[in-house]
């Protein structure tokens, strides 16, 4: 079991975002989390991801996470390079950075400062390809991405698949359609 | 930790890279610095009497406000999550955001140093142990000043929370560093000054473990 | 995970304590006025049992703040909190009693009412500490963090507590040495003014463990409304 929430519920202040919510992933596995604006989306990943607790219930992971926050967070005063071998560093990974730039068609040595959104969705791709984590936790991974960035994108869940669980929050139907094993969906609380 | 390390250095190429801290944190000094010869002075006595004061006064604001810069480029560019997911503790985060402000600090109280033997006739031939005050203070210091640095990171208002918090928890810290450097002002001899060298390594020790302890409890969830 | 409910009224042992404390406090204040006067202070003294006893609980109050922000660091319970909160509080009230009769006593005694001397400026410190500690609780909404960053500062902060005792010993202050000294547990006192001097303390201890009890009660009701 990769991860697995028992009847968990999250409020902030007053409000609950989230009642007695339970889920269990299994690795190859793609899941998508289907809601509307203020439905708990993000909320319930960064709670699978650990970076929030649930004011109820428990949360049980089995592997290492990676959370891709959307829009995609990186240091801004680095470049795509810097930034890949930093993370490697930091994660006690090794793997080809140079090739995961070229396979998503990004620069070596421009600041990420100058990278438009949709280069940064891509060096998002690239840096968890490179990480390799056992449970990847997607926030809206779709947005910003051009036709061939689309492409790339479903490439590497497929690759995901492979040994991996994904859990992808998305408004997009149509990709929930084409990616996913099931589908999760939140209504307003 | 060598994640650490290579977390504190990450850092330093950042700040330098971003300028906008770093520079303002300098001139504040600067200015600070300036200020208070101009309105201590220009006779010799009283200058030289007030440099250990105007000393940790100038180094207390200045790494308060240091300090914020220890986790304020990982908020806004939301990067804190991507170094609080790293497998394993989250201690190395905290030495390494130490380690960064000790970096800075370090040159930064050197500098203190030479230009208060400049302003306020701080006698340069005591430059070393003076120097290891400084080295101890800050250490004690910035313990406590990445420590709640980190906890207050995602909290709206901490420019104004994080120098009131820390100046009441520091000042046993900048108290016996201020008696340590006019002890060697005033030429008293090394072995008196000794004993508030040790009070200063006691209180790095404690706030460093004590830090170092909470510093992963309080930043999950 | 709050468990069981919160009764809405003090219990038996908040009531006891309270009632207790407040029932024998002008026997202490009798006491503490009869006592004989000091050899060198003369009367003056007596301001001593309000005093001492106020600086003991206070130091005795942080301590408890310190106890329970750890349990709650360890167990995310916010019952400790809530206790350590309570303490705080009224930590804050005893060691203000305290830094008061030291400034009525200091007027004749000294000729001023403060002076930056080691005992008085570590105390000064340990108050504003503690004043830090409510501001940072106004300061954040989310109640975890607000926990979180308050139990951080109960136990960072207690470390000045130790250094605020010793202090008269570790500067050679001008403030007087412990009359007793419970690093050694030598006691220089004439037997009448250590009983009066006890009574009070007793009392005072009674008084603290009421109100932190009714504190805590009022925490937690205040607690569940937020949540409702």
């Amino acid at each position: 079991m990769l991860l697995r929430l028992e009847a968990i519920s999250k409020r902030f202040g007053r409000d609950w975002v989230l009642r007695d919510l339970s889920f269990a992933l299994d690795r190859g596995e793609v899941v998508a989390l289907l809601g509307p604006n203020g439905s708990g989306k993000t909320t319930l990943l960064r709670l699978m991801a650990g970076l929030l607790k649930p004011t109820r219930g428990r949360v049980e992971r089995g592997g290492r996470v990676l959370f891709l926050p959307n829009p995609p967070a990186f240091h801004r005063h680095l470049t795509a390079r810097e930034h890949l071998l930093y993370d490697l560093a930091f994660h006690g990974g090794r793997g080809d950075w140079r090739g995961a730039l070229v396979r998503f068609g990004l620069p070596e040595n421009l600041p990420l400062a100058a990278f438009s959104s949709g280069m940064k969705k891509r060096l998002a791709l690239a840096r968890l390809i490179l990480l390799g984590p056992d449970l990847w936790l997607l926030d809206e991974p779709e947005t910003a991405l051009d036709g061939e960035g689309r492409e790339l994108l479903l490439k590497v869940l497929q690759e995901a698949r492979q040994g991996a669980g994904v859990v992808l929050a998305t408004h997009d139907r149509a990709l929930a359609a084409q990616v996913a094993d099931r589908t999760l969906e939140l209504g307003v609380a | 930790m060598r994640r650490a390390l290579l977390l504190a250095l990450r850092d330093l190429r950042l700040e330098v890279r971003d300028r906008a801290g770093l520079l303002s944190v300098l001139a504040f000094f600067g200015v600070m610095l300036f200020i208070m010869a101009l309105a201590l002075g220009p006779e010799e006595a009283p200058l030289r009497r007030a440099a250990p004061g105007v000393l940790w006064v100038a180094l207390a604001f200045a790494s308060t406000l240091l300090s914020t810069r220890a986790f304020a480029l990982e908020v806004e560019d939301g990067t804190l999550d991507d170094l609080l997911l790293v497998p394993g503790g989250k201690e190395w985060v905290y030495f390494g955001k130490l380690l960064f402000q000790m970096l800075l600090l370090l040159p930064l109280s050197a500098l203190a140093f030479l230009m208060a033997a400049g302003l306020f006739y701080l006698p340069l031939e005591k430059a070393l142990p003076i120097l290891l005050t400084l080295a101890l203070g800050t250490l004690g210091y910035a313990s406590v000043a990445t420590f709640y640095a980190g906890l207050l990171a995602r909290l709206r208002g901490r420019e104004v929370l994080l120098p009131l918090l820390l100046f009441s928890l520091v000042v046993p810290v900048v108290l016996s560093a201020v008696r340590a450097t006019a002890g060697l002002v005033e030429g008293l001899p090394l072995s008196e000054v000794a004993s508030w060298w040790q009070l200063l390594a006691v209180f790095d020790v404690v706030y460093l473990t004590a830090s170092a302890l909470l510093f992963p409890v309080v930043m999950e969830g | 995970m709050l468990k069981a409910t919160v009764s809405d009224r003090p219990d038996l042992f908040t009531w006891a304590f309270l009632g207790l404390g407040l029932l024998l406090l002008p026997l202490g204040l009798y006491l503490a006025l009869s006592a004989p006067p000091d050899v060198n202070q003369g009367y003056l003294a007596r301001i001593m049992y309000l005093h001492v006893p106020g600086a003991w609980l206070g130091y005795l109050a942080f301590f408890v703040t310190f106890l329970y922000s750890l349990l709650y660091l360890f167990r995310q319970d916010p019952r400790y909190d809530r206790v350590a909160l309570a303490s705080a509080e009224i930590g804050l009230v005893f060691m203000g009693l305290a830094l008061v009769t030291g400034m009525l006593w200091a007027r004749p005694t000294w000729g001023v009412y403060w002076t930056w001397e080691p005992r008085l400026t570590t105390t000064a410190i340990l108050f504003a500490v503690y004043v830090g500690y409510f501001l940072l609780r106004g300061a954040i909404e989310d109640p975890e963090l607000r926990r979180k960053a308050a139990a951080a500062v109960g136990i960072l902060g207690f470390i000045n507590v130790p250094i605020s005792y010793m202090s008269v010993k570790w500067w050679r202050s001008l403030h007087q040495t412990q009359s007793i000294d419970l690093t050694t547990g030598k006691i220089h006192m004439a037997p009448e003014m250590l009983q009066a001097l006890l009574f009070n303390l007793l009392v005072f201890t009674l008084l603290y463990l009421g109100f932190v009890r009714l504190r805590a009660l009022v925490a937690a009701l205040e607690a569940r409304k937020e949540e409702a």
